[in-house]
């Protein structure tokens, strides 16, 4: 443990920047508790990268917007200290605290693509930095700062308006604009979450770059241990508005103390390292040449290039790709919920695109599928009763029989059969998930399309969802395949995986293979970028940069 | 990539004039379906029912109209003449329809353009005001009297004016565009029409003015409530700057989409005010061809008044596409 | 309801008066059991006077009489027109939302065509040539009027087509009616119920708006009738065309606040461009 101690060694030598003391936020009256933040306290030194994580509801954000004084008036901090160099940001005037923000402390927001003002040219966002604090912000300086965040040709770049850039490009311009003044503190808002596994990775490396090299301190909110893994020097660990742990990476990720800490932590998608399961001889869905472009403006984009694919009886398939790469257009092409322009799928040797809405009917019972957000994918103004019975009705049953089988599905997925008559919205994220679940098992499929049915929920239902999945498969031999921007989740629950990037499968093995030998660049890029999985250690880096 | 743009708006230019052609094309053929729609004779139609016109009047208009080709024909005489801003004669005034419009438009365009103008700015106004501190003193106040008015009729807002500031104050004119016994020129004149204005402007206005009060407010609540508000805050802009330079510009696009919509309705509106007021412009002018039945003017007007506000609407998307740069096509 | 009330005091206010509107309609015929067309005293008695409650007109009817008559057939007209206008923008958005391609492009042209041209003009154009009936007012005010429904309804059945429950209702083998019926128009109908309750309260304005320039039907006494028979009489008569003008600003005011309370009740999400 001799890093461990030079770890803490260079922490006595740094000067403290941010000093969290007994910080209590309160909520509005109709919420499920009483406080957002309740008596939370840490530091924060210079020149070293603290994350906050928590899963959704742990009020981790709230902690970042009290530092800023950019709490809704809802949300009233009830008591506290917030210490910023010397200086308690709760009890600045309004006008004290205008001057702070972008000057001793810049934030960076979660989603990218809305954080721009949509009317106003690149350089004339960033030079508003400068102007607001009476600076004049040369064109060169904004040009410098693009460059600084590593943005492609800045002298174009500052006449552009925010539609024509990427999420990773825009996040690169927030962060420039928070960086411009040199604050003391950066406070990162879940600032990769919106962002694709590639472009989080460089996002990750930016931000710890610039960590370093002006020495500044960085607050890092996020809900993902992957990437604490990537860039935490140190870790709070918040639950229900609580601080349950804290302490450094290694030692929080090593040898949690707290029990929330530890089920977080084996909550986080493992490959899987039981034996692999047979491959069956007989394939049950086949893709072929399948092609499908869509017309954007009056750009042409394929969606799907030349897919080709083979499930085999009671496989999992999973397909990992980036937004954007074409997988949820194929897994809605195999439903024909998408139609495609050319190629064959065949379903036990029927080719399925070739059918009438009609001659399709039967195979609406053998194939079925799950969706991403159990928010929206469940009718608000029907029974959960009713949604589920809604397939076998569809296909004949009658009401009362078409209950019973609701009934019956709902014992499948570990709910109350009492769930029948409730609404929707009366559960939480992952019970609803569990009722998409029911309704797609209703009428005995033997195919599941699965578009990203856990990318939605906090990690621990996460790992319950997909624990119940794995069950339903080997129970009832589902073939399954199962659509992912995560390598993680697909190295858990998949036997094969296939890496679509461009429309295109680059690359299918069976999952062991793709992640311990990856044979096509991408996929290297893509196994190299996912957080937590490479063998580099956040310490290691303090240690070197110290 | 900006520069694409700029390219690209002598097409877009290019295709949004051919679809107001289109429209105008398709309100004269409405125009010959509702004369053709009419009970009886298309010409006894036009001619009114009032039993005014001779039988030499009627002679012409059938011969006028190809009334005894077919109907195919007759729509294409009819789009030939009205492409040839032909729009025929006003039975009651014997004057070509489209010279006695033509007369009448500047009045109607200045009683509109004022109130449109005024109910736009202080719309906008008070909606930020009002927006500022929802619930509050003001915001009540503001959307109290913007509901008010929205819920008053035009010809009510008009005749309680006249009666106030007219007949019971006599502060104010309440009949005309001028003053018509003493021949005024100049800036005495000018003067003396802007007084007469005064009642028709504002009626038509506040009834749009609560319009844009209420978008206006609910489009920046909207906006301030966006993850770039937040992030301008971030910076250290003031409270002042967040609202004029981030929230208000993003906020007033729906209210110029609005704006361009609107202009029918202010042209329906000013046949009210007009009427109330004995205004010389075309609404009076349609409510004198309704009293006498004389549907060619009022046809007319129809047609007019639609390329007026097809213009203008080609203006709003001009204007929508200058101020937003995401738009790529109209 | 106490706690109704006081939630949504918009939506209470504006039922209360409506319904206080329709029970004027209702009870009409009990305490005014005359033609409101009938002269029945002198004329230009100012209200308060011993025969006429509100006064009367020029040639001696019965305001009260008249705004009580009149109260039926604001409404009347309101409603019928209301629901035409909403049989026809919710059948016509419907089916572009559903159908998509080229369908929607031909329905969304013909409504942008009708929400372009000046409305009113054309309701007037209407009423006139085919003469003045309540037949053809209705008939104008619903046709000048369907187009903001047409698009709220595509507009919602577009989004909702994307959303995944409905997508879940096509892979699970539900039938394209049963999908609109079941699906998408219980999901697309509380922005339209409250563009209906706004567009009663438009309905209204149109109706009187057009009395107003003479193109009320005869056989019926209305609210803008009576405002603009009182127009020319101004100086001698006020009330002739205030009160019944004041009638229709609380009827509309009443039926915007119910509209408003819905919208708040409800909350649809409604894109400014279709408020009327």
């Amino acid at each position: 443990m001799a890093q461990s101690a030079s770890v803490e060694a260079g922490y006595a030598m740094t000067k403290k920047l941010l000093g969290i003391d007994d910080l209590s936020i309160g909520l509005p009256v109709y919420a499920d508790r009483p406080r957002a933040v309740s008596k939370v306290s840490f530091s924060l030194n210079e020149g070293e990268i603290l994350c906050v994580v928590g899963e959704s509801g742990s009020g981790k954000s709230m902690i970042a917007n009290a530092i800023m004084g950019l709490l809704p008036r809802e949300l009233p901090v009830l008591g506290g200290k917030i210490d910023l160099q010397g200086i308690d940001l709760l009890t600045q005037t309004p006008a004290q605290l205008r001057s702070l923000r972008g000057s001793r402390m810049g934030m960076v927001f979660q989603e990218p693509m809305a954080a721009l003002n949509p009317l106003m040219r690149i350089g004339d966002q960033i030079a508003e930095v400068f102007y607001v604090h009476g600076l004049p912000g040369k064109p060169q300086q904004i040009i410098d700062l693009l460059r600084a965040v590593n943005l492609p040709d800045p002298e174009a770049l500052i006449h552009v308006y925010p539609h024509m850039l990427s999420g990773g490009q825009r996040q690169r311009v927030v962060i420039a604009m928070a960086i411009a003044l040199e604050p003391a503190l950066l406070i990162a808002d879940e600032p990769t979450t919106a962002l694709d596994v590639t472009t989080q990775a460089q996002i990750l490396n930016l931000i710890r770059e610039i960590q370093r090299r002006r020495n500044s301190g960085v607050l890092f909110i996020t809900h993902d241990f992957g990437v604490v893994r990537e860039i935490a020097d140190r870790v709070i660990v918040m639950k229900d508005g609580e601080l349950v742990e804290h302490g450094t990476v290694s030692d929080v990720l090593k040898r949690p103390s707290h029990d929330y800490t530890k089920k977080l932590l084996a909550a986080v998608p493992k490959p899987n390292t039981g034996a692999p399961r047979p491959r069956s001889e007989r394939t049950i869905l086949k893709a072929s040449h399948l092609r499908k472009t869509f017309w954007r403006g009056n750009k042409e984009v394929a969606a799907l290039n030349d897919i080709n694919l083979d499930l085999r009886k009671g496989e999992t398939i999973g397909l990992v790709g980036e937004s954007g790469s074409g997988k949820s257009t194929f897994a809605r092409t195999i439903v024909n919920l998408i139609a495609p322009d050319s190629g064959e799928i065949r379903f036990e040797g029927t080719d399925l695109h070739s059918l009438s809405r009609k001659q399709w009917k039967p195979f609406r019972k053998r194939i079925q599928f799950l969706f991403q957000d159990p928010f929206e994918s469940l009718d608000p103004r029907r029974s959960v009763g009713d949604i589920i019975a809604a397939g076998p009705m569809a296909h004949g049953a009658s009401a009362a029989e078409a209950r019973a089988v609701a009934k019956e599905k709902l014992r499948l997925v570990s709910l109350d059969p009492s769930a029948l008559d409730r609404w929707p919205h009366e559960f939480s994220g992952g019970q609803r998930q569990r009722i998409g679940i029911a309704r797609a098992l209703a009428m005995n499929a033997e195919l599941l399309i699965a578009d990203e049915p856990v990318s939605a929920l906090d990690v621990s239902v996460q790992a319950q969802i997909l624990d119940l999945l794995e069950g339903l498969r080997d129970k009832l031999g589902l073939s399954m395949l199962f659509i992912t921007h995560d390598m993680r989740v697909a190295a858990q629950i998949c036997d094969r995986i296939a890496v679509m990037k461009l429309g295109q499968i680059v690359e299918e093995a069976p999952a062991r293979e793709i992640l311990s030998n990856p044979q096509h660049p991408y996929t290297k890029t893509l196994i190299a970028s996912v957080p937590g999985l490479s063998g580099e250690s956040a310490n290691h880096r303090t240690v070197e940069a110290l | 990539m900006t520069e694409s743009r700029l390219h690209a708006m002598p097409r877009l230019i290019g295709w949004r004039v051919l679809k107001m052609a289109l429209m105008v094309l398709a309100i004269v053929v409405v125009n010959f379906l509702l004369i053709h729609a009419a009970p009886g004779d298309p010409a006894s139609a036009i001619a009114g029912q009032s039993g005014q016109a001779d039988a030499e009047f009627m002679r012409q208009l059938r011969e006028q109209f190809g009334l005894d080709k077919p109907l195919p024909v007759q729509l294409w005489i009819y789009i030939e003449r009205v492409l040839t801003f032909d729009l025929g004669v006003s039975h009651r005034l014997q004057r070509p329809v489209l010279t006695v419009i033509l007369e009448r438009l500047p009045a109607t365009l200045l009683l509109t353009g004022s109130a449109f103008l005024i109910a736009l700015s202080s719309g906008i106004a008070l909606g930020v005001r009002a927006a500022r501190k929802p619930g509050g003193i003001a915001d009540t106040v503001i959307m109290g009297v913007s509901l008010f008015f929205y819920a008053t009729p035009l010809f009510l807002v008009g005749i309680v004016l006249v009666l106030v500031f007219g007949v019971w104050l006599n502060w104010l004119p309440t009949f005309g565009m001028e003053t018509v016994d003493v021949p005024l020129h100049g800036l005495a004149r000018v003067l003396d029409v802007a007084w007469h204005a005064v009642l028709p402007v504002v009626t038509l206005a506040v009834f749009y003015s609560a319009v844009y009060v209420r978008l206006t407010r609910a489009s920046m609540l909207e906006v301030s409530s966006y993850p770039f508000v937040k992030t301008a805050r971030a910076k250290g802009a003031t409270e002042h700057r967040v609202t004029w330079v981030h929230v208000l510009r993003n906020a007033l696009l729906p209210v110029i989409t609005l704006a361009g919509i609107q202009a029918g309705h202010l042209i329906g509106g000013s046949v009210l005010v007009e009427t109330v007021f004995a205004w010389p412009g075309i609404g009076s002018l349609a409510f004198e061809a309704l009293i006498a039945r004389d549907y060619d003017l009022l046809l007319g007007i129809f047609l007019c008044t639609s390329v007026v506000v097809l213009v203008f609407n080609l203006l709003t998307d001009l204007l929508y596409l200058v101020f937003d740069p995401r738009v790529q096509a109209l | 309801m106490k706690s109704f009330v006081r939630r949504f005091p918009r939506m209470a206010i504006g039922s209360a008066i409506i319904l206080a509107v329709i029970a004027m309609a209702a009870t009409a015929p009990i305490f005014f059991p005359f033609s409101p067309w009938d002269m029945r005293g002198s004329p230009f008695e100012p209200p308060g006077s011993p025969d006429f409650l509100l006064g009367s007109d020029a040639l001696g009817r019965d305001i009260a009489a008249g705004i009580a008559h009149g109260a039926w057939v604001s409404l009347m007209i309101g409603g019928i027109s209301t629901m035409a206008s909403l049989g026809i923008g919710v059948s016509l958005g419907a089916l572009a939302g559903y159908v998509g391609g080229r369908v929607d492009d031909a329905v969304m042209r013909f409504a942008e065509f009708f929400q372009t041209i000046p409305s009113f003009l054309l309701a007037i154009l209407l009423v006139a040539i085919f003469r003045p009936s309540i037949f053809s007012i209705i008939a104008a005010i619903a046709l000048v009027s369907w187009p903001p429904v047409a698009r709220v309804v595509r507009a919602e059945f577009l989004s909702l087509r994307k959303r995944e429950f409905v997508q879940a209702a096509e892979v699970l083998g539900v039938s394209h009616m049963r999908v609109v019926w079941q699906t998408l128009l219980p999901n697309a109908l509380p922005p339209v119920i409250v563009l209906g309750s706004l567009m009663v309260a438009n309905a209204v304005l149109t109706e009187s708006a057009l009395s107003f320039l003479g193109l009320g039907d005869a056989n019926w006494m209305s609210w803008g009738f009576l405002v603009g028979s009182g127009r020319s009489v101004i100086r001698i008569g006020w009330w002739i065309s205030v009160l019944p003008g004041v009638a229709i600003f609380i009827t509309v005011l009443g039926l915007n606040l119910l509209g408003e309370g819905l919208q708040t009740w409800l909350n649809p999400r409604l894109s400014k461009r279709d408020m009327p």
